[in-house]
């Protein structure tokens, strides 16, 4: 039987009229549009039992107390502790996404151990008499960098060089009635953010800055000086120079300097921030004893300054940069290194920082996948030890910093950390604290087990109150050099605090913002002729990088206000200036 | 013949449709052991509620065989023994994007688990497990066995608006 185009035709007509009349079509364009809430790349939201576990954050030396808010095994929400005595249950933006940070798209995720190693240990083989092995530590005080001052100790020339040092030595702000900071973001970053605001209302805050950061804003009174001219204003508080002098070279007037030292006198003890020439006053500056070590540990390196290491003597450099806090920049670093086959390996979980000069980039663990300890943050009048436990698996593949630097030395070690932790059970001083319970109870009445336990369970063990002697002063940060006058680089350099590594959403959200200065970005005044957004570059005398500029009223014009990313600390030297051109 | 196509094989065709691990009876626990609802999906202490129950929880009972049926020699030796965890497949799991509380709606709305899960609590047998192909969400979602109603977001407006509650987007969309 032939059938013709009509009925064929026909048939086809009437199957589509009468497809409308079943569920069919209108359930496909139903299904379609459901199906297209749900392509690949949505977040789905984790499925599991909902519970809490506790951690202490790693981000920065603060090292607040956290709650984590689970399903299944992913944290989905991290929020303080309000048990805790220091941060009181406080957590600056970063560190309330910090669960965020493993999955930065940066992120440092593969590298060769055993091709590091090997030139490692061929270039120690190699290593003249007068030649150096380093470990730079990005952050110590904690057990880690005591593996590296061991791990130092035990090869020849081995050095052991931080960043920044001052462990035995902390700030008491609840002794202090009025807070000098020259520059020094003290409600912005600086300590701890718990116990920095729970201090807030027993002291005067004078912030000296150029520009008007968030600190200055909410200080108490504001000065604003000239970039650079922070020396000459502690030297007329300290009554080395005359006031006139210090009045021209900050832009202050006498009679405002004359205020400030009336103010400083009546309103003691006064905690002065950022000046190595001014001394803090009464106890608000303390020494503060280290939490106890294994005894065999204490043969290990002394603490070494980059400054004091011969140029082109360092073979082998190991840089752990698994916990940035001090950034040390490459033109410092370069002048050290010899200058033939110099190995550099960084241990880093970003690419933004010395990977881009070494010759070997190890990937590592982040917060919070990979357990460590913190320091004492500097405004913790008592020695603590605290772990960041992890909450989520480390990728495959990352390297332990310290197992890696010791392997080189040939130093064999256990668990440093369960070994620290018993050392410190044994002194039997202090109490540990437990998160989750909020009990705190003597350290003498815990066993070595349930400490270690209660440590990774989220808890902290707070040393015994300790005879702490007054301490002079403090510098936590340098205050810049006086400008040299150059007029092929008309700008003063002033650089905005230390951008925490964090959360990619948030800093996306905090950088597009300007409440942040991303890594890239610049800010000028308004008044300097380049439109908000220009691209442009930033050339200093060390050399030149491409920046995206700011418009910024906050910033005084003759000033330029730099992110302090890696890139651009290479370029800046203390009372750099530079310029900016757009392109 | 397109009418036949589309009232009778497309509903066949765009579910696909898998077993439950275990040939599991609500109706012999409810009657035989007593067990209510909330007995084994309960709540947990924070007020989350827990959904189909672990292996913990049925290993209580059946750390041993009880009976000589197939499904409880295969539900021991398969998952009880080796500690295996039966993987279940929730009849009515809400899709992603939308944020579902058991706590709201039973503990505060005194609501019957019957409202919504249709006389699951009654049967004998676990109904396969059938799943749009092209959407991904449950056939309950679309309509409750023997219940004149599914659990679209219409059927959740349609009762809020009966009973005068509120219904905004960000109730259930967080």
């Amino acid at each position: 039987m032939m059938n013709t185009r009509r009925e064929v035709l026909m048939f086809a007509g009437g199957s589509a009229v009468g497809v409308l009349f079943t569920p069919a079509p209108w359930r496909l364009i139903t299904d379609t549009a459901l199906w297209s809430e749900n392509w690949p790349g949505i977040p789905a939201p984790a499925r599991g039992e909902i519970r809490a576990r506790y951690t202490n954050c790693s981000l920065c030396a603060a090292g607040c107390a956290v709650r984590a808010r689970c399903v299944g095994d992913q944290p989905v929400q991290l929020t303080g502790v309000t048990s805790h005595p220091l941060s009181h249950g406080a957590l600056c933006p970063f560190g309330l996404a910090g669960h965020h940070l493993p999955y930065l798209p940066s992120r440092v995720k593969q590298g060769s151990a055993k091709e590091a190693a090997a030139a490692v240990a061929e270039a120690i083989a190699k290593c003249g008499p007068a030649e150096h092995v380093v470990t730079l530590d990005l952050r110590p005080a904690r057990t880690a960098s005591w593996t590296y001052r061991r791990a130092m100790a035990a090869v020849r020339n081995g050095r052991y060089v931080a960043t920044s040092g001052d462990a035995d030595i902390a700030v008491d702000l609840s002794q202090a009635r009025t807070v000098l900071s020259f520059g020094v973001p003290v409600l912005d970053g600086w300590g701890t953010p718990g116990n920095v605001n729970a201090a807030r209302s027993g002291f005067r805050l004078i912030q000296i800055e150029a520009v008007e950061s968030r600190t200055a804003s909410m200080a108490d009174q504001w000065l604003r000086i000239r970039p650079g001219s922070e020396d000459a204003l502690a030297q007329a508080l300290a009554g080395q120079t005359t006031l006139s002098a210090a009045a021209d070279a900050t832009g202050l007037t006498v009679p405002e300097i004359a205020g400030l030292m009336t103010l400083l006198e009546q309103n003691g003890p006064v905690l002065v921030l950022g000046s190595s020439r001014l001394a803090s006053g009464g106890r608000t500056v303390i020494a503060r004893r280290e939490a106890p070590v294994p005894a065999e540990w204490q043969k290990a390196a002394p603490v070494t300054a980059l400054a004091s290491l011969p140029d082109r003597s360092v073979r082998v450099l190991l840089i752990d940069e698994s916990a940035p806090d001090g950034y040390v920049p490459w033109n410092i670093i370069e002048k050290k290194l010899v200058a033939d086959s110099a190995v550099v390996v960084a241990l880093a979980w970003s690419r933004e920082g010395y990977a881009r000069h070494a010759n070997f980039v190890l990937p590592v663990g982040v917060y919070p996948e990979v357990a460590d300890d913190i320091p004492p943050a500097l405004d913790s009048v008592a020695a603590t030890f605290r772990l960041a436990s992890p909450l989520v698996a480390a990728p495959v593949g990352i390297v332990k910093p310290e197992q890696f630097v010791a392997t080189a030395a040939g130093l064999s070690i256990a668990d440093t950390l369960r070994e620290r932790a018993d050392a410190i059970h044994k002194s039997a001083r202090g109490t540990l604290l437990t998160y989750a319970d909020a009990k705190s109870q003597a350290l003498k009445e815990v066993t070595a087990d349930a400490f270690w336990k209660a440590l990774n369970a989220g808890g902290c063990w707070i040393d015994a109150a300790d005879e702490k002697a007054p301490v002079a002063k403090l510098t936590v940060a340098t205050a810049e050099a006086a400008p040299n006058e150059q007029s092929d680089l008309p700008l003063a350099v002033v650089l905005s605090r230390e951008l925490a590594p964090g959360s990619p959403i948030l800093s996306k959200v905090y950088q597009e913002s300007n409440l942040r200065l991303a890594p890239n970005r610049v800010a000028l005044h308004p008044s300097c002729g380049i439109e908000d957004g220009s691209p442009a570059d930033f050339a200093t005398l060390l050399g030149k990088c491409r920046v995206a500029v700011t418009l910024d009223a906050a910033v005084p014009p003759g000033v330029v206000q730099v992110s302090t990313s890696p890139a651009v600390l290479d370029l800046c030297a203390a009372g750099a200036r530079a310029k900016v051109v757009r392109v | 013949m397109a009418l036949g196509a589309g009232w009778l094989a497309f509903p066949r065709v765009i579910y696909r449709s898998r077993p439950q691990p275990v040939n599991f009876s609500h109706k012999v626990h409810a009657d035989k052991a007593g067990v209510k609802c909330e007995d084994c999906h309960a709540f947990r202490d924070d007020g989350t509620f827990a959904g189909a129950p672990s292996l913990d929880k049925c290993a209580g009972c059946h750390a041993a065989p009880m009976g000589t049926t197939a499904a409880e020699k295969n539900f021991i030796d398969e998952y009880v023994t080796p500690n295996r965890e039966p993987q279940w497949s929730a009849y009515a799991r809400q899709p992603e994007n939308v944020s579902f509380s058991h706590s709201a709606h039973v503990k505060r709305a005194k609501m019957a688990c019957e409202t919504c899960h249709g006389n699951t609590g009654a049967t004998d047998s676990l109904r396969p497990f059938q799943v749009d192909r092209i959407s991904g969400y449950t056939r309950d979602i679309w309509r409750v066995p023997n219940t004149p109603h599914g659990m679209k977001m219409a059927d959740c407006v349609a009762c809020h608006h009966q009973k005068g509650l509120e219904h905004s987007c960000l109730d259930c969309h967080k």
